[in-house]
């Protein structure tokens, strides 16, 4: 005859709990266990979705907590839930963030905190022995401070779909030599292309180079008659469209795909003119589409795929940091930084780009950033010697002892044609790794002291 | 250039089920024999229950006694097993290959039993890892399946047990994870699936990681056996109960920042699909990470596939300039949010304004939220990944050392020194109860060509 496995799954907890405490009164330390396992079975029980109606609640809340000579349950996890459903204000169906009441982000509430700390440590359950058992203690205030909240009802309570676009391999694209398509535009056209992305949060971040790639990989797609379908619900969105001329419906089945039939299509929701666009979920990754969208007159569309997209943005970038890596592997003071700080500090650098004839850096200045000549040149002058010292070209690197201490600067330097450079201040590298006097003295204690009497625009 | 036009596959993965494969403890497997000496050797410190240290100190006595008392009959099962263990090689079988096959099974009964989690060293210590093995002798037919505990796109786990072994407790119990071969290949999964095996079997071992027993393959099929996670997802709890209170949050984002830690630090990868539903808890309440389909080994150099999950995505994987190890830590500052708020804090119902609220990424927080919970929250989801909390100088320490943490006692939490807040309750190690129920497999099924075979199954040969 066997035990229940329920039993035999209980006396292991208590065998560890047991192995775990070791208590010296063992009586009471089984009794205090069986006692605390009823008590969070039954509120499991309770919390359950088939008993949280009102009532069950309700019973939950007078029978169990606050009844129990030995402190809170250990599985104390889940936080009061009554507060929340009944306060929860119905909130629109398209509210897309928290109602501005309740949101703040200055006010913090200490008693909040300070009582849920408290009460941190005994999610454990109990302690050694029976002595230590902690009094009954109240529900955590983090339960009850909300004041009532509207977070949106809407929220999608179900489990979240994991998405992902096509495997990118920039090594790969190193050998290929692939090179975005490149469709021809006229000046007003690029203009309006221009604009109608400008509002896209895909395209603002991109830097002039990327976004003439991106917009000269646009396609012109005529659509010669009214009634074509470019795009089906339901379908598979590898395309972004922005309208050159013309005239889009756009219809949306509450079935989630166009069905066949007459209302197939579902309700027009809105219509999309010159300028417009439609479908940029596609240049993230391959998920249904939304709507269908079909042409109301003969229209031109720009076209751009996700992987052209996607491969542009990839490949700029992957170049940039390799380029920055290969700049940073030259600069003595940083040579024993290791692959992956240096792909750190690569990836932090920030581009600057100014106008011939701006001062970079000021002679006498206290230091703080650290530059590298991305492309353009750029002149050293000292004060007092109008003639300059020295041409910095591309991938020529200045001011890095400002990493180290906040000497003045030795010199100024100011750009003889437009300058793009790669620059990080003294914070943003010690936020990153540390003080960099550590990082030097790594290879060489004798290092660090040496070069503090360097001239900072010495190599 | 058109990816993915053809057929009607969704790229978007409905990959949420996959992975819903459950453990308890991670674990020394091996050679029955030496098992015990092994971890003697290494003194762990994870020994739980056998008591086979030189003098036993009077505490462990005084718990075996009661344990004896309470239960008589489960020391004995333990010593009968140890028995068995050691003369599993009586038990003839034909060939040499029935043989290996049997003894693989036992070996596999025995880790079960004695699981425990490694020591970070013996995790990297691939050459002494018994668990995480590709295995050339198990098939299909090896276990019983007994239930669905999830499905996805190409792949569904199963709970099962081994079957015909000699001492077949029917408490000892796995999950299979089944992965077709044409679906892999169909979804342009094969790459990702390569990755979730090798950063699988590299980090088995860890105790909050689900563990990688096996590995094994046929003709159209991969298989991953896994340990099985009584819990169910923390996602179901998390859905259940709202929110969660202070307490329970740090303790459950404790345990992710130390597989965190690990997995930056020790391993070079980036899990890449932080969220509730990728995160089990176990029979003694403790978290198992599963799903390690978009896991990837980076180490020094940034990678550009987009994937992930749309409320969890960090900026830079959304611009695509490039990502590493950072968006973990971005998505644990989702996670903690969603843990405290009961939702995450970037979310529409359009899916391209969700992107554009975390591009710019504004956090507001209720205005019930700690202090200290905000602070660790806009520290993690900064965009700018230089200034990114965990990413920073310090690494996973920084994040360790926040104040919102400092009840936390790391080093008992890595060795499971506390229960976690919600221990399930369970009818015996197999329970399911805490798992959903799932549509039946379909029958139909595209078969796995023999031009298929020649072109894939290189990619496939380690697995």
């Amino acid at each position: 005859m066997s035990l229940p496995p329920d039993y035999s799954n209980e006396i292991s907890a208590l065998d560890r709990e047991i192995l775990k405490s070791q208590p010296h009164d063992v009586l009471q330390f089984c009794a205090n266990f069986f006692l605390r396992r009823l008590e969070s079975q039954r509120a499991e029980f309770l919390l359950a979705p088939q008993h949280s109606s009102p009532k069950g609640r309700g019973m939950a809340q007078s029978t169990f907590p606050g009844n129990n000579p030995f402190g809170k349950s250990n599985t104390s996890a889940f936080e009061s839930i009554e507060e929340d459903d009944e306060n929860d204000v119905v909130a629109s169906p398209t509210a897309s963030s928290f109602a501005p009441a309740v949101m703040d982000k200055a006010h913090p509430q200490p008693i909040a905190e300070e009582d849920t700390f408290g009460n941190f440590g005994n999610f454990a359950g109990f302690s050694g022995s029976a002595g230590a058992v902690k009094p009954p203690q109240s529900q955590p205030p983090s339960a009850n401070p909300h004041e009532p909240q509207s977070f949106p009802n809407n929220y999608n309570l179900n489990r979240r779909t994991s998405v992902s676009a096509e495997s990118l391999n920039p090594a790969s694209s190193a050998n290929d030599n692939w090179v975005p398509p490149f469709h021809p535009k006229t000046d007003e056209q690029q203009a309006r292309l221009r604009s109608a992305v400008a509002g896209n949060f895909l395209f603002s971040h991109l830097d002039d180079e990327q976004s003439a790639q991106v917009l000269g990989a646009l396609q012109e797609k005529p659509i010669p008659t009214k009634g074509i379908k470019v795009i089906l619900q339901g379908d598979v969105g590898d395309y972004f469209y922005v309208v050159e001329k013309g005239l889009f419906d756009i219809y949306v089945n509450p079935s989630g795909k166009l069905e066949n039939g007459p209302d197939g299509l579902g309700t027009k929701v809105s219509s999309v003119g010159q300028g417009g666009s439609f479908g940029e979920l596609a240049l993230m990754y391959n998920a249904p589409r939304a709507a269908t969208v079909v042409t109301a007159e003969q229209s031109t569309l720009w076209a751009l795929d996700r992987v052209t997209f996607r491969r542009i943005l990839m490949d700029s970038a992957f170049q940039r940091r390799r380029m920055y890596e290969g700049f940073l592997e030259e600069v003595p003071l940083l040579s024993s930084l290791t692959p992956y700080e240096r792909s750190k500090i690569a990836d932090a650098l920030e581009t600057k780009k100014f106008p011939p004839g701006t001062t970079i850096i000021q002679e006498g200045d206290v230091g703080e950033s650290f530059y590298i000549l991305e492309s353009g040149e750029a002149d050293v002058y000292k004060r007092g010697n109008s003639k300059s010292l020295k041409r910095y070209q591309k991938g020529d690197y200045f001011g890095e002892l400002a990493l180290l201490n906040d000497a003045p600067r030795a010199a100024s330097v100011i750009s003889t044609s437009e300058v793009k450079l790669a620059t990080l201040g003294k914070n943003g590298f010690q936020r990153l790794l540390g003080p960099v006097e550590g990082i030097m003295r790594r290879n060489d204690p004798s290092k660090a002291q040496h070069s503090d009497t360097v001239d900072p625009l010495s190599k | 250039m058109i990816i993915g036009t053809g057929t009607l596959l969704r790229i978007v993965r409905t990959w949420l089920y996959t992975n819903l494969n459950a453990q308890i403890r991670k674990a020394l497997s091996g050679e029955p024999a030496f098992s015990y000496k092994h971890s003697e050797f290494l003194g762990s410190p994870f020994k739980p229950l056998h008591i086979l240290s030189k003098p036993t100190p009077p505490p462990q006595n005084m718990a075996t006694a009661v344990k004896k008392l309470l239960h008589p009959h489960r020391s004995r099962d333990e010593e009968k097993s140890g028995h068995d263990n050691q003369s599993s090689g009586h038990d003839r079988q034909d060939s040499a290959s029935e043989r290996a096959r049997e003894e693989e099974k036992q070996n596999l009964l025995q880790w079960e039993e004695q699981k425990q989690p490694l020591e970070p060293g013996q995790i990297d210590d691939a050459n002494h890892k018994t668990i995480g093995q590709s295995s050339n002798v198990l098939r299909q037919q090896d276990f019983e399946l007994i239930k669905t505990l999830g499905t996805g796109t190409f792949a569904r786990v199963w709970l099962v047990r081994l079957k015909d072994t000699n001492n077949g407790n029917e408490n000892t119990v796995f999950a299979l994870k089944i992965l077709r071969k044409t679906d892999v290949i169909r979804l342009k999964q094969v790459e990702h699936v390569r990755n979730e095996r090798n950063v699988l079997a590299g980090v088995a071992g860890h105790p909050f990681i689900t563990t990688l027993v096996a590995s094994f393959q046929d003709r159209d099929s991969l298989y991953m056996l896994l340990d099985y996670c009584p819990g169910g997802e923390v996602f179901s709890y998390l859905r259940r109960a709202r929110r969660f209170n202070e307490a329970t949050s740090q303790f459950y984002a404790a345990e992710i920042v130390l597989i965190l830690e690990f997995l930056h630090e020790r391993e070079g990868v980036a899990y890449r699909d932080l969220k509730p539903e990728n995160i089990l808890i176990d029979a003694e309440g403790h978290l198992k990470l599963v799903d390690f389909g978009f896991a990837k080994k980076v180490e020094n150099r940034e990678t550009y596939t987009l994937c992930g999950t749309p409320e969890y995505l960090a900026p830079e994987v959304i611009r695509n300039t490039g990502h590493g190890t950072a968006v973990d830590w971005w998505a644990f500052g989702i996670l903690v949010y969603e843990f405290l708020v009961g939702q995450p804090p970037f979310w529409d119902q359009n899916p391209m304004k969700i992107y554009e609220q975390i591009v710019e990424g504004r956090v507001r927080f209720p205005s019930a939220m700690s202090s200290n919970a905000r602070d660790l929250i806009s520290g993690l989801c900064t965009v700018d990944t230089s200034k990114r909390l965990g990413n920073i100088s310090g690494g996973a320490g920084a994040v360790k050392a926040h104040p919102w943490f400092q009840d936390i006692d790391w080093d008992s939490l890595y060795y499971r020194k506390v229960n976690g807040p919600i221990v399930p309750h369970l009818r015996g190690p197999a329970d399911t109860r805490n798992f959903d129920e799932y549509e039946p497999e379909s029958a139909e099924r595209e078969p796995y060509t023999q031009d298929m075979s020649n072109k894939w199954d290189e990619y496939f040969k380690d697995f």
